[in-house]
């Protein structure tokens, strides 16, 4: 599971952009969205949904309904691991 | 017209009012992060801005202190930005993002306007002025203070103005200067002046 | 204020757009695999046949606008163009997007001229009509030219595309079943004097803009800058709500800015003005938008004609808009035209007929 938070950390990282952020910086428990956290909004959701399919071969249809998956690096592993990929 | 506080930043370093903060290691690609700490900023959403937006919530950051505390600059004071290269570092991204990955990026793609900056600056700051932003082969004082101009004479009271350039060679500076309406001077000469000795320092 | 010029798929001048919209023909059609990966949208492009490149749209645009020049141009010395566009010539190579756009202008017009070129996304054509107008209230020009001119790049389709916001169906402004943008290509310009033409002119009032400070890419709920950049713009003018015949709105037929604009309206007390989106004839043209929506209005207030707003059929946004269902023959004296767009920015101006 650390394995992965740390593979998705990197590729979040990648994925938005976030040109200097380090693994280091992004705290599992964090949330990525609103002010606190990464202050990520809408248009990085879009980011996560072409990150998932991406790496990870899973296919989110509705944006809004994944925003408990997409709270944190924490959620989002056990979304992936719950997916079996 | 008068220019009331500046600020910039460049190769040269971080400077407000021709005073300099610090140095600047330009040579390290991740000198914005490096600024960012040395500010203390707390603004998670800065890591995923594009350069211009960076450059000029950074330079606006030193600024910060010096632009007047009245609640009336959130109507009255216009924002009023040039560079030369448009948002060419993140437009060259964008191409990359659906050429190169085969995949366009939408949180590329909302930075590829250059006014964006002022967007994320007004946004940090809850400013509700008059914006523009143009596109002009270099810094002219006289264009500048043309502008000005108008937007006094349209009634606002401060001009919040920037020269904010980052091209393809990775050539960056924010030079950010605040004009009020209040007493004549020979604005032109001393915005010329202003700029050549941060660029010469 | 006068005509300069308007090139769009519609036609290549503002008579043939004029008998365009009042048979409320739309340049809009179904472009396949235009997308990315092969996907289809709905866009507003010139036919291939035509050969349209961004350069070539300029040239038409800078000849059309020359032969309209309201004053003798050429012992003046005191002409400037205003350049209003987004993403001028963005490819092949990023770092000198602009360049021949000033270059052409240049060789083009008298030596002398002065050249300003306003890149602020949506809102860059209004801005630009605004800067135009203090550039002549300053008495520094005897003419001011506003070009407003944008190509469909891929780059552009691509990244709407990216943020969900196009539609594969003809747009539809206000509608309930709005789905999401059209983009589209033109170009149109104006021209502002203070001598008076010999030909039909309108007056400019006033004008002014505004940020949300709220979101880069989305509107704000409150339509707080549209609010503010409109009640600016009439305070600057001296005109209020019940002075104005008609609203050239800027109805982008995304679910979220009809909406914001609805609000701002409302709070404006403009919810009953007859208003229109012109984005089912043109597309959204970005920086062309506000500067032929502006010639169209001006052919309004000359014809007496309000345009139907295409697409509309059944209210769908919170708050009430008076949206124009047909074409319908009337005095139109006082126009307020808006325009809203990514940075936050939102902007407004008012004319008025001199007849």
């Amino acid at each position: 599971m650390s394995e992965l938070k740390e593979k998705l950390k990197a590729q979040i990282i990648e994925q938005l952009n976030l040109d200097y952020l380090t693994v280091a910086e992004i705290n599992d428990e964090a949330p990525l969205f609103g002010d606190e956290g990464l202050g990520l909004d809408s248009i990085d959701a879009l980011e996560f949904i072409v990150l998932l399919d991406n790496h990870y071969g899973i296919k989110i249809d509705d944006p809004a309904g994944a925003r408990e998956v997409f709270h944190s690096v924490n959620s989002l592993a056990a979304f992936i691991e719950s997916k079996g990929k | 017209m008068s220019v009331l506080c500046h600020s910039y930043l460049g190769p040269n370093g971080a400077f407000v009012n021709g005073q300099k903060e610090f140095d600047i290691d330009f040579s390290d690609r991740q000198y914005l992060k490096v600024i960012y700490e040395n500010l203390v900023i707390d603004y998670p959403k800065f890591h995923k801005m594009d350069v211009l937006s960076k450059l000029l919530i950074l330079t606006e950051e030193l600024l910060h202190e010096e632009i007047p505390n009245d609640v009336n600059l959130e109507d009255d004071m216009a924002l009023l930005m040039a560079n030369r290269s448009s948002s060419a570092v993140v437009d060259q991204k964008f191409i990359d993002s659906y050429t190169l990955q085969n995949n366009p990026s939408p949180s590329l793609f909302v930075y590829t306007l250059p006014n964006i900056a002022i967007g994320e600056l007004s946004i940090r700051r809850k400013w509700y002025g008059e914006n523009s932003f143009f596109i002009a082969e270099q810094f002219d004082a006289n264009f500048f203070i043309r502008q000005c101009e108008g937007a006094f004479r349209n009634g606002n009271t401060h001009v919040l103005c920037a020269w904010i350039e980052a091209d393809m060679r990775g050539n960056e500076e924010c030079f950010l200067f605040l004009v009020t309406h209040s007493e004549e001077e020979n604005l032109e000469q001393a915005l010329i002046d202003i700029l050549n000795t941060y660029r010469n320092e | 204020m006068t005509y300069g010029a308007l090139i769009s798929p519609l036609g290549k001048d503002e008579e043939e757009h004029f008998l365009a919209f009042k048979k409320n023909r739309s340049g809009v059609r179904l472009m396949e695999g235009a997308g990315f990966d092969g996907k289809s949208w709905c866009l507003s492009a010139f036919d291939t046949k035509d050969k349209i490149t961004y350069d070539r749209l300029l040239q038409h645009t800078i000849n059309q606008v020359l032969a309209k020049c309201p004053v003798d141009i050429h012992p003046s010395k005191r002409i400037a163009v205003v350049l209003s566009t987004t993403k001028a010539n963005v490819l092949p190579d990023v770092s000198s997007a602009f360049d021949s756009s000033r270059k052409m202008i240049e060789s083009s017009f008298p030596e002398g001229t002065d050249v300003t070129i306003v890149s602020n996304a949506c809102i860059s054509g209004v801005i630009a009509i605004n800067i135009a107008a203090d550039y002549i209230r300053s008495d520094k020009f005897d003419a001011v030219c506003v070009i407003g001119i944008d190509v469909l790049w891929d780059f552009v389709v691509y990244g709407f595309q990216s943020l969900f916001a196009l539609s594969d169906e003809a747009c539809r402004p206000y509608d309930s079943q709005r789905k999401g943008i059209n983009i589209g290509e033109a170009a149109g310009a104006v021209w502002l004097t203070n001598k008076v033409p010999n030909r039909f002119f309108v007056e400019y009032l006033g004008g002014a803009s505004s940020n949300d400070a709220n979101h880069i890419s989305g509107p704000s709920r409150t339509g707080e800058g549209l609010y503010r950049a409109v009640y600016r713009a009439m305070k600057r003018s001296n005109i209020s709500a019940n002075d104005i015949d008609f609203i050239s709105a800027h109805g982008t037929a995304t679910l979220y800015n009809d909406n914001m604009e609805s609000i701002a309206f409302d709070r404006l007390g403009l919810s009953n003005i007859p208003l229109n989106s012109m984005k089912g004839y043109f597309g959204h043209t970005l920086g062309a938008a506000g500067v032929i929506e502006v010639v169209m209005s001006m052919l309004s207030m000359e014809h007496g004609m309000l345009f139907q707003s295409l697409g509309y059929n059944k209210n769908g946004t919170d708050a009430h808009v008076n949206v124009i269902t047909e074409n319908k023959q009337m005095p139109v004296n006082t126009v307020l035209k808006t325009a809203s767009g990514f940075g936050g920015g939102n902007a407004a101006l008012l004319l008025r007929s001199k007849s």
